[in-house]
């Protein structure tokens, strides 16, 4: 347990030091400048815009981190051959696995509870009322990003860092139409294509069932309950991404 | 020497680039036949950021509007941008209010009713949504029902929560103006019941101008009133009726 503290400790460390928490300032000078742009344009709905733009702002810059910085880094580690030192020790791989994703999930937490507090605070001043559901959707996107970093690191470990992130950023893609493929189990007609439209519906996450995206400008109520089912289901994918890049990364020659 | 040569170049490069764009009719209307794709084609794609699309698309809707009201008055896409925002987020009141005049100037006042219906359809509680239909309905409607047609709107719109004052009353003079004076007559006894001194005036005002002046009639129109009025409410018009009456 002190091992994996230790790496994941070192992992966050190393990932600040990168100036990813920069992202934060540069969302926070986007939705200052938008926020006076959108004012202009929108007949008085710059706190409805503020919102949506926001949280597509928030995941957006959130994927940026997770797939570049998940993508990297266990390359990182093995340039630098600080993996040797490391793997030596008595660090299992796996455990290096999760402790460098439990490392990467912090850095991602204090980058989105800050974009999202910035966001909340900015539209609180542009609505005058407080949005609480904007804390929950970026808590959502949280949890969409997790999946996005367990899958960009199984993939880093059989893949170039560019690859991985082109893939990482795909796999978040198609989990945004995740029910799309499901619709096309509907329509196939034969027996094959169906089948494999099912197995592609039940392989891609689905990030789309914890969105409540819409729900933060009036679209529609969120069912809790469901929501939070789909959370464990993304907890679930998480797990099972992560063990997959454990036996991929514990099969790898250095 | 070749550094020279280099910031020329450069020099060249930029004077061209920023002269070029800069001189450039910023102010040039678009082509008014854009591209919308279907609403139906967003809702497959991006479930999650439909709304995102509709609001970029009631901002692109908002410029392109702007844009060619003020130039050559083509608005051939905005009723399909119109339908699009609507589509995927329907409980957007905005485009639907905007539509009133937008679609109008764009020369399709019909689209423009049904998308209000549709509005209304999705926000049943909107105050905004009927008043905006009685409008409509009273500028567009045929001439032989317009009057009434519109108060049908302004009664819904009255009773729903947020609504001005005015709404009921402008609903029961359009009843009157249509042929409708018993229920003129109802719903001013309503707004008198509910209203303040200066609501009471103006009910009192509305029922001087649809009931008859002959007593035995004026009575008769009055009853339904009786009924349907509180009994204290009711004393307190017929006095108002009478001092107005013998004044």
């Amino acid at each position: 347990m002190t091992r994996l503290y230790a790496v994941a400790l070192n992992t966050f460390k190393e990932t600040i030091r990168d100036r990813i928490l920069g992202v934060i300032v540069v969302f926070a000078l986007l939705m200052i400048v938008a926020s006076l742009w959108l004012g202009s344009i929108s007949l008085g709905q710059e706190a409805r815009m503020m919102k949506d733009f926001g949280l597509v702002a928030v995941s957006l810059f959130g994927l940026i981190v997770a797939v570049f910085v998940g993508a990297s880094l266990l390359h990182k580690e093995i340039e630098k051959r600080t993996v040797f030192v490391i793997l030596s020790k008595p660090v299992g791989r796996a455990q290096f696995i999760f402790a460098k994703f439990l490392g990467l999930a912090v850095t991602l937490a204090c980058v989105l509870a800050g974009m999202g507090l910035f966001l909340f605070l900015a539209d609180w001043i542009v609505a005058r009322s407080p949005a609480p559901l904007l804390l929950a959707a970026t808590a959502a996107i949280y949890l969409q990003l997790l999946v996005i970093v367990a899958v960009t690191m199984a993939l880093s470990t059989v893949t170039s860092t560019i690859l991985a992130c082109v893939l990482g950023i795909t796999v978040f893609a198609a989990g945004q139409l995740s029910r799309s493929a499901l619709s096309l189990t509907e329509l196939g007609q034969s027996a094959a294509v169906k089948g494999l439209a099912w197995l592609v519906y039940v392989a891609i996450p689905n990030l789309n069932a914890v969105d409540i995206k819409p729900a933060v400008v009036g679209e529609s109520s969120p069912d809790w309950a469901l929501i939070a089912a789909w959370a464990g289901y993304l907890g679930a994918y998480t797990v099972l991404a992560l063990v997959v890049a454990s036996w991929l990364f514990s099969r790898k020659e250095f | 020497m070749r550094r020279v040569m280099v910031i020329v170049v450069v020099l060249v490069c930029l004077a061209a680039v920023v002269g070029f764009q800069a001189t450039r009719e910023v102010n040039a209307a678009g082509n008014p036949r854009v591209f919308v794709p279907s609403p139906r084609f967003f809702e497959k794609l991006a479930p999650s950021f439909r709304t995102t699309i509709a609001d970029a698309y009631w901002l692109g809707a908002v410029q392109y509007y702007g844009e060619h009201v003020d130039g050559d008055r083509r608005l051939d896409s905005l009723p399909a941008m119109l339908d699009l925002v609507t589509t995927l987020s329907p409980h957007f009141i905005e485009p639907y209010l905007f539509s009133t005049f937008a679609l109008v100037d764009a020369g399709t006042p019909q689209m423009a009713y049904d998308l209000l219906r549709r509005g209304f359809k999705a926000n049943p509680r909107d105050w905004r949504l009927p008043f905006q239909l009685g409008f409509m309905a009273y500028t567009f409607g045929p001439k032989e029902t317009k009057a009434r047609a519109a108060a049908q709107w302004f009664t819904i719109a009255g009773k729903l929560p947020g609504s001005p004052p005015f709404v009921p009353r402008l609903a029961a003079n359009l009843l009157a103006r249509g042929g409708e004076r018993e229920k003129a007559a109802l719903m001013w006894g309503q707004i008198y019941a509910q209203g303040d001194k200066y609501v009471r005036a103006k009910a009192v005002a509305g029922l001087e101008a649809i009931l008859p002046t002959e007593e035995q009639a004026r009575i008769k129109a009055l009853a339904p009133l009786y009924r349907t009025m509180p009994r204290k409410d009711f004393d307190a018009l017929v006095e108002d009726l009478v001092a107005g009456s013998t004044q």
